[in-house]
């Protein structure tokens, strides 16, 4: 608690601190709101607390981590959207130790059904788990609270940041995205030039080491912006150093990625440069370049600056105006993380719909893309993923090109295909059930969920509070 | 006899660019250094064609000056002995021109660079002495005061035709006064100043001061209706306060006012704040006047018109192009016919050099203007007459008669012809003499050369007689050389007086030839000659003697160029709003028979299926089955479509100029959303096209007490004030939470109260508390009889504490924003306390746990579907809290405070059968017919019933489906959207850009000037905003 005299001093950084110490503290117990200000005895708050705790066991955490599937499981009735396009009604979906046994049509589903703990999904919908790409999760709990955000590094190259090890697992944001059907997540840093590198995690983990899916996929690039002229007071002078340094700013990205292909020609035993050696994956196509723009020729100038470099696997990411640059990315088969469509166009005479129907430009182009949710309340919000995809569908892409978009298309761009994305025999048991179409807001209710055959809960932080206030006021 | 230029100290001959009077003149009050040499300044200026003023033409007349002013003119002025006497003869002279809007000789006042968050709060003036408590609000400032002769910048103006210029400080709200100044160089402050306080100036923009307050533009609105009340207090009551800025601001009431606004809403912001004080403004805009010309009219606002146009943009490139804005294209277009439409609309103006960073560019300017329609004549009246009656300066400036100033120009033609040359500025009866008349060469010339050697003739080949062609203009002619017929080559000709440099290559490439000619020109004659030189890389070089004489007067072509009239441009129309997606008219009202659709009534009646509705006259008239269509009606098949109310966004920011907070202070009831409706944002637009109708445009939340609300409906095309709802009821905003405790400003604001929950309280109490007190102080006035009122002292009118009387008697609506439980708590127990209510509660995210509170206080909840984690106070923020609040039975709405998710508000509704197993109509309620109550519109809007506004939206699918798309939008039975008329206003936008585009590409080819697109991101408004920037999208 704050001292008196803390209390009365205007806003300072360890009252922050504090503050969040306090409200992080409804893990031990949602009590400590409720006798918070009547009650300052610390023997009773905590024995308050500990009541509470029991009764109610786990639910004032976030919810401990599914265990180990221990024994197959079998999915009949419900209609399977596999993710490559293709619906089966009346499905079976089986899966064991964690791995897709059977996904196909009931009928043709041939073993003994008496090995499953068989669950009844009939009138519901399969689905595998959405995957978020280009996310803060995990690296941000409170966007306004500085030290509850962990996904900006100072300095502008830095390529051997990893996101990986500050996921936080135990953040309550996360059992509220995943219960909307997103169970995976690419945790990406943010800011900078170089802003280090994602890593894919799945959703329902202990730690950071436990929820690694693919570590250290990619690299993230924030391409210098080319528009230089912001007001229409600029002066020439304004103008020509914003230029000079933006010139500068490539020039030394350049030399560092010239760098970094070079010095992994060196012999053994050279002295190690922590950032030439996180760069050498985009050389051998082991991690991909996510370059973030959004203006046409950026995306254009990019593109062909990481190719001409010897960079094997390019994708952007944002890429509002990729509809000016359609042939340019298939030709280059630059894949596309398009930033949230939920969005306003990004000129006055662009059209109202311009951000809704991009996606299935993309699509009809033949250009490889996803969906993210980057932007204002990105972690909270991607719970929406799945009405982004569907927004898609309603302006232009069929409903199972708009799932493809944020579920086997992202595996793909992301490199996890191979477990990932689909309901496919053979991959990761990483699905949802929903008792109706999952991309539409109005149906969406996701009864059961699975990640790697793990059946993990679906209450969240939010529907204890619910259910705490419908207590209240005696509602069911 | 002629004038004798070198006895004023001219020398002839040249461009008098560096040239001023050489003595230096001095007013007689002023002691003297030296011999005195007052001179009589007696001169007659004969034969010429001289306007008398802007429409009366003297011809072969005299105008006679002494000692600086206009002694005598007209056709048969005797003139006095000693005169010095100018035969004009062929000449024309005009009034000198008068400036409105000028800073001559004032010195500049930096904007002090505003760095919002990153530096602390200034909550009172620094200002010394006994002024006002707002450092914007300075009317004490007197330019005459301030203002020194500044030689180039007088000589700036002279070369543009100015005499005299009407000069202040342009910095601040209340200005201070203007003075009218002559531009000559020569004279003393004191002489050359016509008319102090001739103005008073005023703008909505807070200049120099480091004061916080105000920060937006409705807070400089509020700041000046205040300052008029407050001087007015001050003028009854002057034992109060001797506050000298008050006392100047009562004294300017006589004088002419000039209002500079940004823009033409702004200048309507202008006037209407005028009329509420009984002040017409003179407004001075930045010339897209034409952009809502019918508006600017009805203000009867004489105008101060620039003729600052804009250069063409660079739009070589596809994507670059791309970002110049429709608004941006067009005004490039048509800037330059603004003073010819506001003419030809009969709206009074003058022109000015204001915005001109470079004043060369006015007269040409001003050729363009006429190009594009305005006459010579109304050109001349807005440069003389206009101005000078403006500022009540009719008898000294703007017309020759006698005893006015001798301000006037003398012209080699008539004033706007392409080859006119203005030859002297004279002001205050002094010669400035700007140009001569260059000696016109353009011609044929025969060209021959001889060398004193003969035999070198065949070595240079001058056989051969070869022609000059003289062309060009007077002051720039081009040369050409012919040598034989179809032989011609450009050379360079360079005239300096009667003195003539001729070069041309006569041979290209490597063996090239030089030939260089100097001379002179002998008029009798009409011949040069001189000498030259012959050089070639393989012959060497020989000198000759050589000799042009002239032919023909022009060549053909250049005479065919002289009489070829320019064409008049031709231009796009003007469209309703100004940007993209506006159209030449609004839409109007129709009939429209919706037939066989999904009806979701919003009313009891629930949904009805296969259902007609009639829109007649902007109601909805008829709810039935197989209806017809009254004649002259339309049908629309809504078969498999559904019907919907409006949506209303009971929170929204859009269309809002000029910013969202005046955060300043704690509290600012005062200021008004309601003075600075925006109907330009296309985000209305985008709004349409979303199904939304109507919004609250809200105050931010900033501080506890906030603004005034809008409440608008989405009428695309129209003004401010008609996209405002008549009859509504008044809102306000207030906050509650982190922003209004500044938690989350960084570590510099830590000063403005309240800086906690605790301290917000007593915002309000206090607030509140002194609301009362007013109140009773009024009452107890107004029960005084008149006799007692004539002794006594009124009560002081505060603007502030009026909106929060208005509050405690029902005639102004609440709504606040709120997030924590302990804080929506205390409202209501300061409100139960302190007599008012809560109308709604806005956010209002732990909601759910006060619901019951709420309930019993009828309190309306506005809240987001989803929203949470973004900051500390929504961490308890579920998704579960409208569900929960509509079950405990209060009235809830769903609401945006974002231009982009208010386009999907639908969608936001769709969560709560989601989240709160809420019927679907019941959730569709939530965005309709709920917040409709909670803002007391309901009696017309927000549900689908017999008698109500024909405010309804047709949609492809379910309306709570993420994949229904609104079809059409009616307001008022206008069919605001529709996909097919959006894709016919895709294809004209196209159209129109590409048309201009193109145009500006020929601009450019044609040596145009042009800049470099600005970056367009998107910009909106949310609630914690601050400034009037608005937040980058990026």
């Amino acid at each position: 608690m704050l001292s008196a005299a803390e209390a009365s001093l205007p806003l300072r950084p360890h009252e922050c601190v504090s503050q969040r110490g306090r409200c992080f503290d409804y893990a031990s117990g949602f009590a400590q709101h409720d006798t918070f200000q009547t009650n300052n005895n610390p023997m009773k708050h905590i024995f308050l607390s500990l009541a509470l705790l029991a009764a109610t066991p786990a639910l004032a955490q976030v919810p401990a981590p599914a265990p180990a599937q221990s024994r197959p499981v079998l999915l009949l009735g419900g209609t399977l959207h596999v993710g490559n396009g293709t619906v089966v009604p009346d499905a079976a979906v089986a899966f064991d130790k964690g791995r897709i046994t059977y996904a196909g049509a009931q009928s043709g589903f041939a073993q003994d059904r008496a090995a499953f703990e068989v669950i009844d999904v009939k009138g519901q919908q399969i689905y595998p788990g959405l995957i978020l790409p280009n996310s803060t999760l995990g690296l941000t709990e409170v966007e306004s609270i500085r030290a509850t955000v962990d996904a900006r590094e100072v300095g502008e190259f830095n390529p051997n940041v990893r996101s990986l090890i500050a996921y936080n697992t135990d953040s309550d944001i996360i059992p509220t995205v995943r219960t909307n059907g997103v169970l995976l997540t690419q945790v990406t840093p943010r800011g900078g030039i170089l802003s280090g590198q994602s890593s894919v995690v799945q959703l329902d983990a202990w730690n950071w080491q436990d929820a690694q899916v693919r570590a250290d996929d990619g690299l993230h690039l924030n391409w210098p912006a080319m528009i230089i002229k912001t007001s229409p007071t600029d002066e020439p002078a304004v103008l020509e150093r914003r230029e000079k340094n933006r010139q500068e700013q490539l020039r030394q990205l350049e030399s560092l990625l010239q760098e970094a292909s070079a010095y992994r020609q060196q012999p053994a035993g050279r002295r190690e440069n922590l950032r030439l050696t996180s760069l050498a994956g985009l050389f051998d196509g082991s991690k991909t370049l996510f370059i973030h723009a959004d203006y046409g020729k950026e995306l254009l100038e990019a593109v062909r600056f990481a190719k001409r470099l010897g960079v094997q696997k390019v994708a952007v990411v944002g890429a509002r105006d990729a509809w000016m640059m359609l042939d340019f990315l298939k030709q280059n088969d630059v894949a596309v993380v398009l930033s949230r469509i939920h969005a306003l166009p990004r000129r006055e005479g662009d059209a109202y719909d311009q951000p809704f129907r991009l996606p299935s430009l993309l699509q009809q182009a033949g250009v490889r893309f996803c969906l993210d949710y980057e932007g204002d309340q990105e972690t909270s919000g991607a719970r929406n993923l799945a009405f982004v995809a569907g927004t898609a569908a309603g302006y232009g892409l069929s409903k199972e090109q708009a799932l493809e978009a944020v579920t086997l298309s992202p595996a793909r761009i992301l490199g996890i295909d191979k477990d990932f994305g689909s309901v496919e025999a053979g991959k990761s048991a990483t699905l949802v059930v929903s008792r109706g179409d999952l991309l539409d807001m109005r149906t969406n209710d996701v009864t059961r969920a699975w990640i790697e055959g793990r059946a993990f809960r679906l209450d969240t932080k939010q529907t204890y509070l619910r259910d705490k206030f419908r207590g209240k006021y005696g509602l069911k | 006899m002629r004038i004798d230029l070198r006895r004023l100290g001219l020398a002839g001959g040249l461009l008098a660019g560096s040239l001023t009077a050489a003595h230096a003149q001095q007013p007689a009050t002023f002691p003297r250094n030296g011999v005195y040499d007052q001179r009589p300044g007696l001169y007659a200026f004969t034969h010429a064609t001289i306007f008398l003023d802007y429409k009366t033409r003297l011809d072969d007349a005299t105008l006679l000056i002494r000692d600086g002013k206009v002694e005598a003119v007209g056709p048969k002025v005797k003139i006095p002995a000693g005169a010095v006497v100018q035969d004009l003869k062929g000449r024309f002279i005009y009034p000198g021109f008068v400036d409105l809007y000028a800073s001559y000789g004032v010195p500049e006042v930096k904007a002090p660079e505003r760095q919002g968050r990153r530096s602390g709060p200034q909550l009172e003036s620094t200002k010394a002495g006994a002024y006002d408590w707002n450092q914007a609000i300075h009317p004490e400032v007197n330019a005459a005061e301030l203002f020194r002769v500044n030689a180039e910048q007088a000589e700036a103006y002279r070369r543009q035709g100015f005499g005299a210029v009407l000069t202040h400080q342009p910095d601040g709200i209340a200005r201070g006064t203007a003075a009218l100044v002559s531009l000559s160089s020569s004279r003393r402050e004191s002489e050359v100043l016509l008319q102090d306080r001739s103005a008073a100036t005023f703008s909505f923009e807070k200049g120099s001061s480091t004061q916080d307050y105000p920060s937006s533009l409705m807070g400089s609105i509020a700041l000046l209706r205040q300052s008029y009340l407050d001087a007015d207090w001050n003028q009854r009551n002057p034992t109060r306060e001797q506050n000298l800025s008050l006392r100047a601001l009562t004294q300017q009431r006589q004088l002419p006012a000039i209002f500079e606004v940004r823009d033409k809403l702004n200048a309507l912001r202008a006037d209407k704040l005028g009329d509420e004080f009984g002040v017409q403004y003179i407004i001075k805009g930045r010339g897209d006047e034409y952009q809502r010309i019918a508006d600017i009219k009805a203000t009867q606002a004489p105008l101060i018109l620039t003729l600052n146009f804009p250069d063409a943009y660079q739009v070589d490139d596809v994507y670059d192009a791309a970002r110049v804005s429709l608004q941006e294209l067009k005004h490039w277009e048509m800037a330059p016919a603004n003073p010819a439409m506001l003419a030809k609309a009969g709206v009074p103006f003058a022109l000015s050099a204001a915005d001109l960073k470079d004043k060369k560019k006015f007269l040409p300017n001003l050729r363009k203007a006429v190009q594009y329609g305005l006459s010579e004549q109304q050109a001349l009246k807005a440069l003389t007459a206009t101005p000078a009656a403006l500022v009540k300066a009719q008898d000294r400036v703007g017309a020759l008669r006698p005893g006015m100033e001798a301000n006037f120009l003398v012209c080699s033609g008539r004033l706007l012809a392409e080859d006119n040359v203005l030859l002297d500025n004279w002001v205050q009866g002094e010669r400035y003499q700007l140009s001569t008349l260059p000696v016109d060469y353009r011609g044929v010339y025969k060209l021959s050369m001889t060398t004193a050697d003969k035999v070198k003739d065949n070595e240079f080949r001058l056989g051969a007689d070869m022609t000059l062609l003289i062309q060009g203009k007077p002051d720039a002619p081009q040369l050409k050389v012919v040598g034989s017929p179809g032989d011609t080559i450009k050379g360079s000709l360079t005239v300096s007086g009667e003195l003539a440099t001729i070069v041309f290559n006569t041979r290209k490439g490597k063996d090239a030839d030089v030939t260089r000619l100097s001379g002179y020109y002998t008029p009798e004659t009409r011949t040069f000659q001189g000498d030259g030189q012959l050089s070639g890389t393989q012959t060497g070089w020989t000198n000759i003697k050589w000799t042009a004489r002239r032919l023909e007067e022009a060549t053909r072509a250049a005479r065919r160029d002289s009489v070829k009239a320019p064409v008049p441009p031709q231009l796009g129309a003007v469209q309703y709003p100004f940007v993209a997606y506006g159209r030449p008219e609004v839409p109007a009202q129709q009939t429209v028979l919706i037939k066989n659709a999904t009806v979701w009534t919003s009313e009891a009646a629930g949904k009805l299926e296969n259902t007609d509705v009639l829109l007649q006259n902007g109601k909805i008239v008829r709810i039935g089955r197989n209806l017809s269509v009254p004649s002259g009606g339309r049908s629309i098949d809504g078969t498999g479509k559904h019907l919907t109310p409006g949506i209303i966004d009971e929170h929204s920011h859009l269309a809002i100029s000029g910013g969202v907070n005046e955060g300043t202070q704690s509290v600012t009831s005062e200021v008004s959303i309601g003075d600075v409706v925006d109907p330009e944002d296309v985000d209305v637009y985008r709004d349409l096209a979303g199904g939304v109708v109507a919004a609250q445009l809200l105050h931010g939340s900033a501080n506890p007490i906030g603004g005034q609300s809008a409440l608008i409906k989405m009428r695309w095309g129209m003004t401010p004030e008609q996209m405002k709802i008549a009859g509504a009821p008044g809102f306000i905003k207030f906050a509650l939470g982190e922003n209004v405790k500044q938690s989350n400003w960084g570590e510099l604001n830590v000063v403005r109260f309240p800086q906690t929950r605790m301290g917000t309280e007593q915002v309000f109490v206090d607030a509140f508390t002194r609301a009362k007190e007013y109140e009773q102080e009024w009452k107890a006035w107004n029960k005084l009889s008149k006799g007692k009122q004539k002794k006594g002292e009124a009560p002081r009118r505060d603007l502030e504490l009026e909106a929060l009387v208005e509050i405690l008697n029902r005639q102004r609506f609440i709504t606040c924003h709120s997030y924590v439980q302990s804080e929506i708590n205390m409202l209501m127990n300061v409100s139960d306390r302190m007599g008012f209510p809560v109308n709604t509660f806005t956010h209002i995210l732990e909601g759910y746990k006060v619901a019951d509170k709420m309930k019993q206080r009828n309190i309306n909840a506005s809240t987001f579907s989803d929203w949470w984690a973004y900051k500390n106070e929504v961490r308890d923020a579920i998704p579960y809290n409208a569900g929960i609040m509509h079950d405990v039975g209060l009235n809830v709405a769903l609401n945006s405070d974002d231009a982009e998710m208010s386009r999907r508000l639908n969608q936001e509704a769709a969560k709560m059968v989601k989240y709160s197993n809420l019927s679907e109509e019941e959730a569709l309620k939530m965005v309709t017919i709920n917040p409709a109550k909670m803002l007391h519109l309901d009696r017309n809007m927000g549900s689908i019933k017999e008698g109500k506004d024909a405010d309804v939206v047709l949609w492809t699918d379910n309306p709570l489906s993420v994949y229904a798309r609104a079809e059409r939008t009616f307001v008022d039975g206008r069919e605001m959207f529709s996909l097919e008329t959006d894709q016919q206003l895709r294809q004209q936008l196209e159209q129109e850009r590409l048309r201009i585009v193109q145009k500006m590409l020929d601009a450019k080819k044609g040596g145009a000037a042009t800049q470099l697109p600005t970056a367009k991101p998107n910009q909106h408004y949310h609630c914690d905003t601050e400034g009037q920037a608005k937040e980058l999208d990026k």
